[in-house]
């Protein structure tokens, strides 16, 4: 499998916006001293960037294995559990509340086990119950490490 | 031969205690994502407060080398370096893992590890004045070329497309930048209040090698789940030590590369593996297995980090200049005891400096037996069902990356990369050369900007930069390089070569 | 997921207020951290670690202190951190390096400054101190002085970083001499400024008493003199000061090392800690530790340090006016 021209295109276009950027920051904003190194690889960033953009449009970039529907449709639930979880949920509920709920959901998400399936269920409580004890024992207790308590733990 | 008369101190029943114990929570700690040998090391010098100096130096010393090894083993088995040493380690250890192979893995990893280590301490009881020599010939102009060396290695690493492996190169370079400047202060491309302090390189290594991981794995979707349980056969020990022994070439590579870039102040730790990775790929006449499995990636990886251990110390041990963040840390250890590392140490204190160095020796082997021993038990969790990994390293990560700094910023900055890192890796791009901009862009700018003003107040950029013996030694060494990476860009960069499922 | 978390969130926001109220009370009931914005293993590293080793003892704190490091930017990216993000509930201490911060932002660029903090205690003064390699051909300070009235711009003197200590007596030091020196901040603290003077990389540098202590004991380097008002009797009596070699540099420039908490924690807390924490720095078990570090200890209460704060903003202000 390997990705159309469109996504490289696409993907190529984006890092080619991105150096765009760089560049344009570090050659207008001050002090120009401290934007010396950054110019120094803005040059280099864009130059590859456009070097790049040019093979993908030409046709010439074949790696890389791009992304096809069915994929990216398995990753997006799992993917806004994940940005729920570290961006909102840790914080605000407690790490360790956060941290098993979300657990369970991922492992619910995509576990093979249907969700009528009571015994697919007692696995996962457990599964969970045992991998949040061995990250509390870890991280709280031989660490020490005070994690945000949120409105939970 | 004066250290051979103080090895009756490591094996008090004290400090022996200490030494395995500082090997085994060394080994937990090391494989703790998130948990740097640095930061290891600091988190144990408030247990030395209660014991002997020497005591507090065998803990603080064997749990430097076993954390800097149990680094491989999340390197191996989740594909989260625990520093930026263990990189090298999770390109080719983590393919392995995934084909049943983590315990041959591991048991490479610690065998190798176990030999580079071996040698870079004896490398310092024996030639520890001559390397302090060394240490100190490395100014801001030498670091500064030996960091553009580093660069031109980015084109040809772990990457299928010489093109963007650069451009992989040029994003860590500039996401290094981010954040305030050292030297001026001057605040630089800080879009978001989390980007202020920086990007850490330990969060970014979990979410640019463990994130895309994840979402590798969520792209599997419920019905693969069951494939993934292949059984695998036990690997025997001897084995193991055969299978090193026919790669003697990348663990003479590993080894040496390891104990040279060791000794540079500043420069060492981070990317001796990396280094050594590479050249040995670049000298092994099966280059194109590298990034797929292959064991001598490993084997090179490994025997450079730990063989860097040693020398990395030199420089504190005879000068009192700590060359590294770990050697930081260490000299705290010291210092907190009253004792000056220097002359003072050995000429006052043999009794500490040399059962200090013989129980890094004893632990490097301790950590061997120990490593091994767990290793067939440990890889098991690589081979655990899909949904389960993918939850574990989703929350590891996330406790991983607060807990270096206890910082929510570096969290966010972790997933953004992760999530970022993980579409670029479709598209052909990849996290190592990403990394190695990111560790060696700070290296040359400061040793830049030092450099050129210390050229001011004498001869001029030009004399500072680019003469003397080692200056020119190492030009030479980078257009060397530069021209090795476009000839074999031209001569294999035209076929287009089988394309294999990376991760 | 989102929605529920909203619903929960106001619903608690209540019971957080008066939390925070009661939470003066059994203060502290768990351990508090202090971050501090150098590396681990530098000087303020290790001595917040001797410092804070005692506070789990039931006297002094009953909880035990835990040191984050948050280096970066000569402090810049800790303060900051601190000042914008750190929870003003007395569970996150940060150490202070006077004259560091108060220099930084007096020069901007920082979202900090003098009243973004509150004072604890202090715990040590580092004054700054002029070093030379063991060969090099300057013995006295007037000699190298001298050599840079001579070679104006030639005289390197690597430090720590720009608007640190070290920054801050190079600048008194040409002011008073009128010489030109090359001031060369190092990444990497106060070692890799030691590392350079050691190596021949400059001319000479402005480092820690307390380091440059141990890189004499060492044989490493010469000390020429100290940037204080009289010497240090206790590790470097045989080295004179600036002042009494004639050049007026007096205290500005000693580093000031001590705990403070964010502004807005609630007075309970700072007056709990104000009272304990110099008990704490005072302990005798972590005196004996400093001194064995070869690290020069000031006790100071959250009064006298606020008088010092006063006066640093002042005369710094006033010496980097110039600049």
């Amino acid at each position: 499998m390997t990705a159309s021209r469109l996504q490289h295109i696409v993907s190529s276009g984006i890092v080619l916006f991105v150096a765009v950027i760089v560049t344009w920051i570090s050659f207008t904003q001050q002090p120009a001293d401290a934007f010396l190194f950054p110019r120094l690889i803005a040059i280099f960033f864009i130059g590859l960037a456009v070097w790049n953009f040019i093979r993908a449009i030409s046709g010439m970039a074949k790696v890389g294995e791009g992304l096809d529907s069915t994929s990216f449709i398995n990753i997006v639930p799992g993917l806004v559990v994940m940005a729920v979880y570290v961006f909102f949920a840790a914080k605000s509920l407690g790490f360790y509340f956060a941290s098993t709920i979300a657990f369970l959901t991922v492992f619910t998400i995509y576990d093979s086990v249907p969700l009528r399936d009571i015994r697919g269920w007692i696995k996962r409580i457990l599964v969970t119950a045992i991998f949040m004890l061995v990250i509390y024992g870890l991280f709280a207790m031989l660490l020490k490490v005070q994690t945000p308590r949120g409105i939970w733990f | 031969m004066e250290f051979l008369g103080y090895f009756g101190g490591v094996f008090e029943p004290v400090s022996f205690m200490l030494l395995l114990g500082g090997t085994i929570g060394g080994l937990i700690l090391g494989a703790t994502p998130g948990l740097s040998p640095t930061m290891a090391v600091a988190l144990l010098i408030p247990f030395t407060f209660h014991l002997q100096p020497a005591q507090g130096l065998i803990l603080l010393g064997a749990a430097y080398t076993s954390t800097v090894a149990g680094g491989a083993v999340s390197a191996i088995l989740l594909k989260i370096p625990g520093a930026p040493a263990n990189i090298a380690t999770s390109l080719d250890g983590n393919a392995m893992a995934k084909k049943g192979e983590g315990a041959r893995a591991l048991h490479l990893s610690f065998l190798a590890s176990g030999v580079g280590g071996v040698i870079g301490v004896l490398l310092l009881i024996f030639l520890t004045p001559v390397l302090a020599q060394w240490a100190l010939a490395f100014s801001y102009s030498h670091l500064f070329w030996m960091a553009i060396l580093g660069v031109t290695v980015i084109g040809s690493l772990d990457s299928k497309s010489f093109v963007k492996g650069l451009l992989s190169g040029c994003i860590g370079l500039w996401l290094s930048m981010i954040g305030f400047d050292d030297n001026l202060g001057a605040q630089r491309f800080i879009f978001a209040d989390a980007l202020a302090g920086g990007i850490h390189i330990i969060p970014a290594l979990i979410g640019l090698f463990a994130i895309p991981q994840v979402m590798e794995m969520f792209a599997k979707g419920r019905a693969n789940a069951a494939i993934e349980a292949i059984e695998v056969p036990k690997q025997s020990l001897l084995a193991s030590i055969h299978e090193l022994g026919q790669s003697m070439r990348s663990l003479s590579i590993g080894t040496i590369f390891g104990s040279i870039i060791g000794i540079i102040p500043g420069v060492g730790g981070q990317i001796a593996g990396l280094v050594a990775y590479d050249q040995a790929r670049k000298f092994s006449p099966k280059k194109e297995k590298f990034g797929t499995g292959h064991p001598e990636g490993i084997i090179a990886a490994e025997s450079a980090n730990n063989a860097m251990v040693g020398p990395s110390l030199v420089p504190l041990l005879t000068l009192s200049i700590p060359g590294s963040p770990t050697a930081a840390v260490l000299l705290g250890g010291l210092i907190i005891h009253g004792i000056f590392p220097g002359s003072d140490l050995f000429d006052n204190h043999p009794q500490v400096a040399w059962t200090f160095i013989n129980s890094m020796l004893i632990g490097q082997i301790l950590m061997v037996i120990f490593g091994i021993y767990t290793a067939a038990w440990a890889a098991r969790i690589a081979r655990a069902p899909v949904p389960i990994m993918a939850a574990a390293v989703m929350v590891l990560a996330l406790f991983g990356s607060y807990s270096v700094q206890q910082s929510m910023g570096d969290v966010y900055i972790m997933l953004s990369l992760g999530i970022g890192m993980f579409f670029l890796e479709k598209f052909g791009f990849s996290a190592a050369p990403l990394v190695l901009g990111l560790i060696l862009g700070p290296i040359a700018e400061s040793n830049f900007t030092t450099g050129s003003l210390i050229a001011q107040a004498q001869d001029g950029p030009i004399v500072y930069f680019m003469t003397g013996l080692l200056n020119m030694f190492l030009i030479f060494l980078v257009v060397a390089s530069v021209a090795y990476s476009f000839w074999s860009n031209m001569v294999h960069g035209k076929s287009s070569k089988p394309m294999e499922a990376r991760s | 997921m989102n929605r529920l978390i909203k619903s929960l969130l106001v619903g608690f926001a209540g019971l957080a207020m008066t939390a925070t109220v009661a939470l003066a009370e059994g203060y502290p009931e768990r351990p508090i951290g202090v971050a501090v914005s150098y590396g681990a293993g530098g000087a303020t590293d290790f001595q917040a670690r001797i410092v804070t080793m005692v506070a789990g003892n039931e006297d002094v704190l009953g909880q035990p202190m835990y040191i984050v490091n948050k280096p970066g930017a000569g402090g810049r990216v800790g303060w900051n951190w601190f000042a914008t993000e750190a929870e003003a509930d007395g569970y996150t201490l940060s150490a202070y390096n006077i004259p560091h911060f108060i220099a930084q932002s007096i020069k901007g660029g920082v979202q900090y400054s003098k009243d973004s903090f509150e004072p604890i205690a202090n715990w040590g003064a580092d004054p700054a101190v002029v070093v030379v390699g063991k060969d090099s051909q300057f013995n006295t300070i007037q000699e190298l002085v001298d050599y840079a009235k001579a070679n104006p711009g030639k005289a390197t003197l690597s430090g720590a970083g720009l608007f640190v200590g070290h920054h801050i007596a190079a600048l008194q030091l040409e002011k008073a001499t009128e010489a030109k020196f090359a001031y060369i901040p190092t990444k990497g603290g106060g070692a890799a400024a030691m590392k350079a003077v050691i190596a021949g990389d400059v001319v000479g540098g402005i480092n820690n008493l307390s380091d440059a202590f141990r890189a004499r004991e060492a044989g490493n380097v010469k000390i020429l003199a100290v940037a204080d008002i009289e010497r240090s009797a206790e590790f470097l009596p045989d080295v004179p000061t600036l002042m009494e070699s004639g050049y007026d540099v007096d205290n500005a420039s000693v580093n000031f090392r001590g705990l403070m908490v964010k502004k807005g924690t609630p007075q309970e807390v700072i007056d709990k800690l104000s009272a304990k924490v110099p008990e704490m720095f005072a302990n005798a078990r972590v005196v004996k530790r400093m001194k064995a570090g070869g690290s020069p200890m000031k006790i100071m209460s959250r009064a006298e340090v606020q008088a010092m704060w006063e006066k640093r903003q002042e005369t710094l202000t006033e010496l980097l006016a110039g600049l």
